[in-house]
């Protein structure tokens, strides 16, 4: 048996600094960022790291990043900032609601923002980015740019949130051109590079020639797609999402549908700042927190009377005049069960 | 031999490694000592870090470690605890949701006995096909991982998808299939204590029993165990097949049940894998796995600190975690043949 234990000696050594010590609580007013996926991946994940150090350098709070690797470490991660006295605590994506709900009830001073949440309570506050409507304008855009007539859509798993801006698109693109065909696939993940590229290809050898995506790590790969098949001499555009990813790919996006997310992050950290955060947030095209944007690399890509449209269309829908059609996964306001 | 050579040995690899780590952090513009405190403390700070990150995050290594010690032990060299804990996990979730059981008492036992099942079933294909046909089992309980990995993401979009349609999820398992919490206030699940009991049963089934004798006999060799002519090694290495499939199975199971109530996609981040340098490094011992699963389940709450208290990155964090078990498996092999040449002298 001793024999089996003789590393012992050098566990107890990288253990010994550790014994001893709180954790240090966090210096003032603090923030905390929690996603699922790598910050790396220039779209969703990047814009809420560029949100959360936006609000460290204009608000000045102390900030803190965890990337969790299973659903599993949503709790410890929420606990582990709650305890640590962080007040604000994001957790970016839909995936972090459960765990929020939890959380909220066992720390009620402290503030729990779910991107694309769906429960919200006292101190749970689900924002839903109208993405929808900047998805439309790309769809729009879309419509315009095909010349094969058929649109590809490239989605990670699928989600309402995800499967929204894909409605959006196809409706988009149909208000352009009615007769197109829209091709949709998920890939089932939103990192796996591969999949990704293997069905943007799959979908451009079906003739589709403007392709948008809706996946996070693996865009990298949907952009690589669209620029091999250019080699072979076709024409073809992407779309990018989520974040404006027009510097990602110069060469073969056409625009983006983009989430101005350090923006509403800021606008959050200040209103909880202020006491007068209350959720769900709402906040689309008419709350400039989404858009359309057009590659300014490519410009003359999308026909100007299409522009002119797409702009109609983008004052129509912030006026409420053009409903979007979409997905609400907003469920009933929860009663405070503590009753507290 | 004394104890000192050894002692040695093992201060200058880890000296080399933190000094690896720390140079690897240095270059990436990160300060190894608020790195390093932030790993020891988000493991081991506070009893209650220990107990709710640490020993929860240790559980389902421990399961898998003692599940892979076991098959190593009778040479049945078993890759496939990770499509084991799937399969487990989905079975407990399934009699959970739709057995109609609402005492707890009935009900636990119901799912816990599901989630064995399931991972011995899993298990029971590369058996036979071993036994009966020679097939190699490395490459096939790896196979069977992924069945099981895109079974389960098959039943969460469809079949068990959770009743209000919107997420790939099952719906919450309900109370009565939930292990209770040991401790107050912790995360810390019964779960951990049935580890602890699996990795005590199979120490003395091992050391004590005919039947474990038989394993230690087939696994030390197969042949010789056969030419004695008091026993057959098939039904040894079913046993051993079986065995370890359900103790897998049951690491599935349990962390849905103690843990995230729900299954989905992407349970587990690999610990069906992480589980063979567990029980490796506890030289397949049963009692040794407990403590190589909570020696890595702190190197994982530790990593997660690492992120929130000094700012490196999740791949930064996988890096230097995975330069960590290198050096404690170099150490480990290290010692041995410093032992062995000890022992000669």
């Amino acid at each position: 048996m001793n024999r089996h234990l003789r590393w012992l000696p050098f566990v107890s050594l990288v253990l010994a600094p550790a014994c001893g010590g709180d954790a240090p609580a966090a210096d003032g007013p603090s923030v905390a960022l929690l996603t699922s996926g790598p910050v790396s991946d220039a779209g969703w994940h990047a814009g809420a790291y560029e949100g959360l150090q936006l609000i460290g350098d204009s608000l000045g709070l102390h900030i803190s990043h965890q990337q969790t690797r299973t659903p599993a470490e949503f709790d410890e991660a929420f606990i582990s900032y709650a305890e640590a006295g962080y007040g604000l605590i994001f957790g970016h994506g839909f995936e972090y609601q459960d765990a929020a709900s939890r959380a909220g009830e066992a720390y009620p001073d402290v503030t729990f923002a779910v991107s694309s949440g769906s429960r919200p309570s006292e101190n749970v506050v689900p924002i839903i980015f109208g993405l929808h409507e900047a998805s439309y304008l790309a769809g729009m855009a879309a419509g315009a740019i095909t010349r094969s007539g058929i649109v590809g859509m490239v989605g990670g798993v699928e989600i309402p949130s995800a499967k929204g801006t894909f409605i959006a698109f196809e409706a988009g693109v149909k208000a352009m051109r009615e007769d197109a065909t829209v091709l949709e696939t998920f890939i089932g993940s939103w990192d796996d590079a591969s999949a990704a590229k293997e069905a943007a290809a799959a979908q451009l050898r079906q003739g589709a020639d403007a392709l948008i995506h809706n996946v996070d790590a693996a865009s990298f790969a949907f952009f690589q797609a669209v620029r091999e098949v250019r080699e072979d001499g076709r024409t073809a555009w992407a779309f990018g999402m989520n974040r404006d990813q027009n510097d990602v790919a110069p060469d073969v996006i056409a625009g983006s549908a983009a989430i101005d997310i350090p923006k509403i992050f800021l606008q959050t950290a200040r209103a909880w700042q202020d006491g007068t955060l209350e959720g769900p947030l709402f906040t689309g095209l008419a709350a400039g927190a989404v858009d359309f944007v057009p590659n300014p690399a490519q410009r003359g890509v999308i026909p100007p009377l299409a522009l002119r449209q797409i702009e109609e269309a983008r004052l129509l829908i912030a006026e409420r005049k053009l409903e979007v059609p979409r997905i609400d996964f907003l469920e009933p306001a929860a009663g405070n069960p503590s009753g507290s | 031999m004394s104890g000192l050579r050894p002692a040695a040995a093992a201060t200058a690899a880890l000296v080399a490694t933190l000094a690896i780590a720390a140079a690897l952090l240095a270059v990436g513009g990160y300060s190894p000592g608020v790195a390093f405190t932030a790993l020891a403390r988000g493991a081991f700070g506070s009893w209650d870090l220990f107990v709710s990150f640490t020993l929860v995050r240790a559980t389902p290594l421990l399961l898998t470690g003692l599940a892979v010690a076991l098959a190593f032990r009778a040479h049945v060299w078993n890759i496939g605890a990770e499509g084991q804990l799937h399969a487990g996990a989905l079975a407990g979730v399934a009699v959970a949701i739709f057995l109609p059981l609402a005492h707890p008492l009935l009900l636990l036992p119901a799912t816990l006995l599901a989630g064995a099942a399931a991972g011995a079933l899993w298990a029971s294909v590369p058996a036979a096909m071993k036994t009966r046909m020679g097939v190699g089992e490395v490459i096939t309980t790896l196979l069977m991982n992924f069945v099981a990995l895109f079974l389960a993401q098959f039943l969460v979009q469809g079949p068990l998808r959770e009743a209000r349609g919107v997420f790939n999820q099952t719906d919450e398992i309900p109370a009565a299939a939930r292990l209770p919490t040991l401790l107050p206030d912790t995360r810390l699940h019964l779960g951990f204590l049935i580890g602890i009991a699996i990795a005590v049963a199979l120490w003395l089934y091992l050391t004590r029993t005919p039947g474990g004798f038989r394993i230690r006999a087939v696994g030390a060799s197969v042949r010789a165990a056969e030419v004695s002519g008091r026993f057959r090694a098939e039904p040894v290495i079913w046993r051993a097949f079986l065995a370890s499939g359900a103790i897998a199975g049951l690491a599935g199971w349990i962390q849905v049940s103690g843990i995230t109530h729900r299954m989905y996609e992407g349970l587990s981040p690999g610990w069906g894998y992480t589980a063979i340098a567990v029980a490796l490094l506890a030289r397949l011992h049963p009692l040794a796995v407990v403590l190589t699963a909570i020696v890595f389940g702190a190197l994982s709450a530790g990593g997660a600190a690492m992120q929130r208290e000094a700012g490196v990155p999740d791949v930064w964090v996988r890096g230097i975690e995975a330069l960590v078990i290198l050096a404690v498996l170099a150490v480990d092999k290290g010692l041995q043949v410093l032992g062995r040449r000890g022992s000669r002298a």
